[in-house]
């Protein structure tokens, strides 16, 4: 029981810091960004090239610039380019820009999974009370409470956390209050860019590094945002943990073959029961 | 006036051009004097994508024949679509190469979903199909199968195998098995629960552990099967999740004997993924090592240099090769009259063949699985070491 919690634990915190990075573009836009995945794969596969010749920090330091600059420029260059988008046309541009990605990555680095170095090691574990965690899962639970706390601090702490709230509330309210808006969202995506890499390179040694890797997390990490609450970071984090522990106790004690299902299932009951998410704000539309 | 004679004559000559090829290709499909056409569906993108590498393999290896001069002044052309393992597309595929390009065979496809998909329309286009790479097993008894060729072993005669193996030779008592939940998987499944009950008390199946291809967290599963007490698992996995799970049961220190299907059988990817958590398993092989065979090596080696990237994946490369090597040769045999009896009757008469990569291919009437062994390798220090003698098992059809 334990060891099935712990492990849930471990994956949600995972699917949390991805459902992040979606939220925090819904936040601001309105989106859906299903390009979120396939961003973090690429990043994580320029960390795969560069890390022989930079070593591992420097070759990360290069991966989170990149994400982030490439995250910031399809926001600023294409989304915000195109004149009169609807928001249906945005999210197909998502899609589209989520399909060069991949096909990209698999031009570059081939389809065959590769391994990737990480710091840690996945064989290397820990007793904890009746439970076995490795080296890798401790440290990817430690980055994914770190990635969050900063989130929080950096949304409610800073002047431009302070922009970014302001603008998800009243998007209208805050350009003409003066507020860099396009900057504003190319920061967003930036950010979300980081977020999603730093998951990628954390589930990388576990699953491996192919073109495809990202996809099932960020379908999870998806989830766990509708769970939470699409436009809530808190909702974000308690989703994607919430997701992480059923998923663990369903395989351990229910069934194996379904447990695929359950994340989908569980969108679908939440869209029907409390379409705003277990934290997310009940929307409205004034007339 | 003066237009009408010249327009007549444009369309008397288009005629006669269409005349003059239509006969050829009308009597035998992918057939001209300069050329026969050969179609697949692979899954070059998508999740599967590594597996496309045998369509690349086998092009590359026909291109080299082409530049050799063909067969009986006949240049072999693959037509490769790309399917990203998804059936409907693989059905669209075979309709398009069958229908509009017009090819005389098909070979491989990867994949039992696909394979199923496509197998009626194959069957009603009477379509020769060399070695879909899926478990022979499921064409015993399937009327279409007389137009399957196929030099790919039987998952679930290999599982029995494996089973028998497990209890006769490394003692185990309790078996579980990891698997793919689809037919793939299944077929290995089969296999074991019916070589367990036929071994009586010797044995039992303590656990059976499906996953889905996009699982990507195996933890529970590991812990599933540590907790049945098995002291041998049995894997039928893609090789990216056969990784995963033989580092989630290193990583809660559960070491049993691990048995893993021939498609896990490269050594140099399965080390390399898994690393030292691979080490020691048992898995099979259906044609000669590269590092044991020259012949194989020299195959290899001719295909790498045209096309880099197939190194990387010597398995698969060799595993495409094999794909069209008895054609290559029934070509060779049906001589320069080509017509669908005399294909037939040549690779028909396929008796013990040895290929480059494939070896002891035997055709025949009633004969349409080419080979029925498989041997089995253990990994040592990082190598695929065989450890055992060739191992047959019964024809099926």
């Amino acid at each position: 029981m334990l060891q099935y919690l712990l492990n849930g634990i471990a994956t949600g915190a995972l699917y949390s810091v991805i459902a992040l990075g979606i939220v925090l573009v819904y936040r601001t836009s309105r989106l859906l960004n299903f390009a979120h995945g396939d961003l973090a794969m690429v990043a994580v596969f320029l960390v795969w090239s560069f890390s022989r010749p930079l070593g591992f920090p420097g070759a990360v330091a290069v991966a989170l610039l990149a994400a982030t600059a490439l995250g910031a420029a399809f926001s600023f260059g294409v989304l915000q380019q195109v004149k009169e988008a609807t928001l249906l046309g945005q999210v197909v541009l998502t899609l589209g820009f989520s399909q060069v990605l991949s096909g990209a990555a698999l031009v570059v680095w081939g389809a065959d999974s590769k391994p990737f170095p990480f710091p840690l090691s996945s064989v290397v574990t820990y007793r904890l009370g009746g439970a076995v965690i490795s080296q890798l899962t401790l440290g990817s639970l430690v980055i994914a409470l770190v990635l969050m706390a900063g989130l929080y601090l950096l949304i409610q702490q800073t002047r431009v956390g302070l922009a970014m709230r302001a603008y998800s509330q009243d998007p209208e309210a805050a350009r003409l209050l003066g507020l860099p808006t396009r900057r504003l969202l190319a920061f967003t995506w930036g950010v979300a860019a980081l977020l999603g890499t730093a998951a990628g390179m954390l589930l990388a040694p576990v699953t491996f590094l192919h073109p495809y890797f990202m996809l099932t997390p960020f379908l999870k990490g998806f989830t766990a945002a509708v769970l939470g609450g699409l436009d809530s970071v808190p909702g974000a984090i308690v989703g994607g943990l919430l997701l992480g522990v059923m998923e663990s106790l369903f395989a351990g004690y229910v069934s194996l073959r379904f447990v695929s299902t359950l994340s989908f299932a569980l969108i679908v009951v939440m869209l029907l029961v409390r379409p705003e998410g277990l934290l997310g704000r009940v929307f409205q539309r004034r007339v | 006036m003066e237009r009408l004679p010249r327009l007549v004559a444009a369309i008397l000559v288009a005629l006669m051009v269409a005349w003059g090829a239509a006969p050829l290709s009308a009597q035998v499909r992918g057939v001209t004097p300069t050329e026969v056409i050969l179609g697949t569906s692979a899954p070059l993108s998508g999740p599967a994508a590594a597996w496309g590498i045998t369509a690349i393999a086998a092009k590359t290896y026909l291109d080299l024949i082409n530049e050799a001069g063909g067969i009986h002044g006949r240049t072999i052309r693959l037509e490769i679509r790309d399917d990203a393992y998804l059936p409907p597309r693989a059905v669209a595929n075979v309709r398009e190469l069958a229908e509009r390009v017009g090819v005389f065979a098909i070979v491989g496809i990867i994949g039992s979903a696909n394979a199923f998909a496509v197998r009626d329309y194959a069957y009603q286009q009477e379509l020769f199909w060399m070695t879909p790479a899926i478990d022979s097993h499921i064409w015993i008894g399937y009327p279409g199968n007389r137009y399957v060729y196929t030099v790919y072993p039987d998952y679930y005669e290999e599982a029995r195998i494996f089973t028998r193996y497990a209890v006769e030779t490394l003692g185990a008592q309790r078996l579980a098995v990891f698997y793919q939940n689809d037919q793939y998987g299944l077929a290995g499944l089969e296999g074991v629960q019916d070589e367990i009950a036929r071994l009586g008390d010797r044995a039992r199946l303590v656990a059976e552990v499906p996953y889905e291809v996009s699982d990507t967290d195996l933890a529970a599963h590991a812990q599933r099967l540590q907790s049945s007490g098995a002291d041998a698992v049995i894997i039928y996995a893609t090789p990216n999740h056969g990784a995963m799970i033989a580092q989630a049961m290193a990583r809660i220190g559960y070491h049993p004997h691990r048995l893993a299907t021939f498609t896990l059988g490269d050594a140099t990817i399965m080390t390399a993924l898994a690393g030292e958590a691979w080490e020691g398993v048992i898995s099979a092989g259906y044609f000669p090592l590269p590092d044991e065979d020259p012949v194989v090596a020299a195959a290899l080696e001719r295909v790498a240099q045209r096309e880099p990237s197939l190194r990387a994946m010597a398995y698969n490369a060799l595993a495409g090769i094999s794909f069209v090597e008895p054609f290559v040769e029934a070509l060779r045999r049906a001589g320069p009259d080509l017509t669908r009896e005399s294909f037939v009757e040549a690779i028909e008469s396929l008796q013990d063949w040895d290929g480059e990569v494939i070896r002891k291919v035997t055709f025949g009437p009633d004969r349409h699985q080419g080979i029925n062994r498989i041997y089995l390798t253990q990994i040592q220090n990082g190598r695929a070491v065989v450890i055992s003698d060739w191992i047959t098992y019964p024809v099926g059809f």
